[in-house]
């Protein structure tokens, strides 16, 4: 019977990355369709696949790791790597609409009125919904916090209370910011300060919705057994997005929502 | 013929250099010209005073600005569309 004389994870063969990679084809060309000959298929049909590849490829690592014991710490100091190498990527991802954000504010040209904010535009009051959203993000931080301590120490019950206010803080902060947007005196439309809002929250708040779900996945595996307090890096690489896309708000907070208006 | 040329070409002036607009983009130095001569005249016509102090500005941003952007601004003080603050 042959066995690996070593601790690294030599992967079986699967389907997943290809799939992913026609999938990105498919989101791609599906695009521009959609833009010349205003046809969603390819679209839709890449977003399935997109769908379904993500759902299997993940249920197959935890399979994997949880089921087959295949992540030794080796292994799982990759996925570490892998996971902070990733997010590192978001930041710089981030950075870029930053940039764009105070290339254009700190020297505002003539068309704006040479001022920030630019004439016509009436910005949101930071000490309001803004301030409640800081709070919400700062609050689910420390639940999610609680909930890692409650793995950590084998507390089932605090964990799952802890997790599900943490996702429900998440939930309520998507829907404050769906109002905000929806009642905003001003649209992604209106010049260069529309622009970099829309984009610069829109994309957080895709990330909210992305580390949302993240921890809800979590949430289920919790519920069915699979952390135990000295193995749970799912969770781990949840809570460190979750707290990415914490930061990423208090840098939108504070750069366009207070010292933009 | 030649010295009416010459002494045309003598006495061309252009606006001096700003010591706030140090660099090859005078954008700054066209707007804030722009501005200021009109705020300069809105300030003085307020006051039932010559606005002649003013003429400054009005040399120097009709020297520096594209005569479209001048256009522009002016159409747009017209019809109460000004971006800037006068």
């Amino acid at each position: 019977m042959a066995h690996q004389a070593h601790a690294y994870h030599m992967v079986d063969p699967s389907p997943w990355p290809l799939t992913g990679a026609v999938a990105a084809l498919l989101l791609t060309s599906g695009l521009a369709i959609w833009f010349h000959f205003h046809s969603t298929i390819l679209l839709t049909l890449g977003l399935v696949l997109l769908l379904l590849t993500m759902y299997q490829w993940w249920r197959d690592i935890v399979r994997e790791g949880t089921f087959q014991g295949h992540h030794t710490p080796p292994v799982q100091k990759g996925l570490r790597f892998g996971m902070i190498l990733f997010i590192t990527s978001e930041v710089f991802f981030f950075l870029g609409f930053f940039w764009a954000f105070y290339h254009s504010s700190l020297a505002p040209t003539p068309e704006l009125g040479g001022c920030w904010p630019p004439t016509g535009i009436t910005t949101l009051d930071p000490f309001e919904v803004p301030l409640l959203n800081t709070a919400v993000l700062l609050a689910s931080g420390v639940t999610v916090t609680w909930a890692h301590h409650s793995i950590m120490e084998g507390e089932r019950k605090q964990a799952i209370h802890s997790l599900t206010l943490t996702i429900l803080l998440g939930f309520y902060f998507t829907f404050l910011q769906a109002m905000e947007y929806y009642e905003a005196p001003f649209t992604i439309a209106d010049g260069v300060y529309g622009a970099t809002f829309f984009v610069a929250t829109g994309f957080h708040g895709l990330h909210v919705i992305i580390g949302s779900t993240f921890l809800a996945v979590c949430l289920l595996r919790q519920i069915q057994y699979h952390f135990t307090s000295e193995h749970h890096f799912g969770f781990e690489a949840a809570a460190w997005y979750w707290h990415f896309v914490d930061v990423v708000w208090l840098f939108l907070y504070i750069s366009i929502y207070w010292w933009g208006s | 013929m030649a010295e009416d040329i010459k002494a045309k070409l003598e006495n061309y002036r252009t606006a001096p250099f700003d010591a706030r607009f140090p660099n090859q983009n005078q954008t700054r130095n066209c707007w804030s010209n722009y501005l200021d001569y009109h705020r300069c005249q809105k300030a003085l016509d307020a006051k039932g005073v010559d606005n002649t102090p003013c003429d400054w500005y009005k040399r120097v941003y009709k020297s520096i600005c594209p005569m479209s952007w001048i256009q522009k601004w002016d159409d747009q003080r017209a019809e109460g569309i000004f971006p800037g603050k006068i």
